[in-house]
């Protein structure tokens, strides 16, 4: 830094070789004079030895490299900056994309299975006696392999308001606790009660319940039977024409709406006819080992015993 | 004139070249852009002045990037890395500021 000499003296060539001073306030300094002090000193030196601005090659070619270098310079951290969003966003998108390719082909697989199981149901009735065949679907029907239509109740619980804290104004920032929040086992219950008041097959948000259905809370997302659903949950229910009403009399349905009032859960109980509910995915087969092995037990998933059980399955 | 073709050179150069910077470097890169947008207003401001020099004008442009580098580097080491940035933006981001006010003086007289 020189002197705080505003640069227009100097440019008028005032000759006073002054030795260059640092200001001790080094800020108000730099706020009054912001310029390089290089340029004045140099300014100065040509001033006094008289000389013009040289105009030298050497200078041209520095000074175009410098400013080279200094575009180049922007456009780098420009594409930096830029390009720094963009890779979590694509891994993301690419993951997300994954997912719903991944989705589909389960969709489709899922279809063509259901397509063949009516071929196989077909066939086996063919060759089975009328009584048999009507026999045997029941017994599925029961056990959830097959979908059944029929009239029912809708039962749809979803979370209340998230609540928000009194200070700031925003969204409590551990939402996952709030009584309003419809937790695995508000799932089960529903599903106990309805099995209960006499419901024939049930699903939720379209995945079939069945003997060994799991309805588990993983994280903060729900699963019946490791398959992930997002709100409202919707159990359909098909069973007795009353159901709805012989659900909305019980001490559950009760409950869900104190909930309801107390603490925002959103809960509604519908009476629906020409309700459908899926086929259960294919679940591996389960033997039960009679204990003497003398006797030889048929055990398929699902003894047909509706005795409400802990998972909610039946 | 050529100044400014200059850096629409090195501008598109930087666009069609599309050069990486090491993984190491990239922390310095904002400082080094703004370290030498100050001594590209200097230069602007030295040249509406009439007292443009072409050496000084190279040397502040290298010794500020390298200087603004180092200093980042410096305070990272230490564990100040973020104030001493904040400390070199303030700087150079004032003498930016007072240098544009001065072209703005000398280009609108106002």
């Amino acid at each position: 830094m020189t002197s705080a000499r505003p640069p227009e003296r100097t440019e008028t060539g005032s000759d006073d070789e002054r030795p260059r001073v640092y200001a001790p306030d080094f800020l108000t300094e730099l706020f009054r004079n912001p310029l390089d002090a290089g340029y004045t000193d140099a300014a100065e030196q040509r001033a006094a030895t008289g000389g013009a601005v040289r105009y030298r090659r050497t200078g041209f070619v520095l000074r175009t490299i410098a400013l080279v270098l200094a575009g180049l310079l922007l456009a780098v951290a420009y594409q930096q900056t830029v390009r720094a969003k963009p890779e979590s966003t694509d891994v993301r998108n690419n993951l997300a994309s994954d997912v719903v390719a991944g989705q589909k082909e389960a969709a489709e697989l899922q279809r063509s299975a259901d397509q063949l199981r009516t071929q196989v149901t077909r066939l086996r009735d063919s060759g089975l006696v009328a009584s048999d065949a009507a026999a045997l679907r029941n017994l599925e029907a029961t056990v959830g392999v097959q979908a059944v239509t029929g009239n029912g109740a809708v039962i749809t619980l979803a979370d209340g308001p998230v609540p928000t804290d009194p200070v700031t104004g925003r969204p409590d920032t551990n939402p996952d606790d709030f009584l309003g929040r419809v937790l695995d086992t508000d799932l089960q219950i529903v599903a106990n009660e309805l099995w209960r008041d006499g419901a024939e097959a049930i699903s939720i948000n379209g995945q079939r319940l069945t003997a060994t259905s799991a309805i588990r809370i993983a994280g903060s997302a729900i699963q019946v039977d490791f398959v992930p659903l997002s709100q409202p949950y919707v159990i359909t229910a098909i069973g007795p024409a009353n159901l709805a009403d012989r659900f909305s009399a019980t001490a559950t349905a009760d409950e869900y709406r104190r909930l309801h009032d107390t603490y925002g859960m959103r809960v509604s109980i519908d009476k629906r006819s020409k309700l459908n509910v899926p086929a259960a995915l294919d679940s591996a087969l389960q033997y039960a080992k009679p204990l003497q092995a003398t006797k030889s037990a048929p055990a398929t998933p699902g003894s047909a015993s509706p005795s409400p059980s802990t998972t909610g399955g039946r | 004139m050529w100044a400014v073709l200059a850096m629409i050179v090195g501008v598109v150069l930087g666009v069609v070249l599309e050069p990486t910077v090491p993984l190491a470097l990239q922390p310095y890169l904002p400082i080094a852009v703004v370290a030498a947008l100050d001594a590209v207003f200097g230069g602007i401001r030295a040249r509406l002045d009439g007292i443009f020099d072409d050496k000084q004008f190279v040397i502040s442009f290298i010794s500020n990037v390298l200087v603004a580098a180092l200093i980042v580097y410096l305070g990272d080491k230490l564990g100040v890395g973020g104030q001493l940035s904040t400390g070199v933006v303030v700087v150079l981001g004032v003498r930016i500021f007072g240098n544009v006010a001065a072209i703005r003086r000398h280009l609108f007289r106002a």
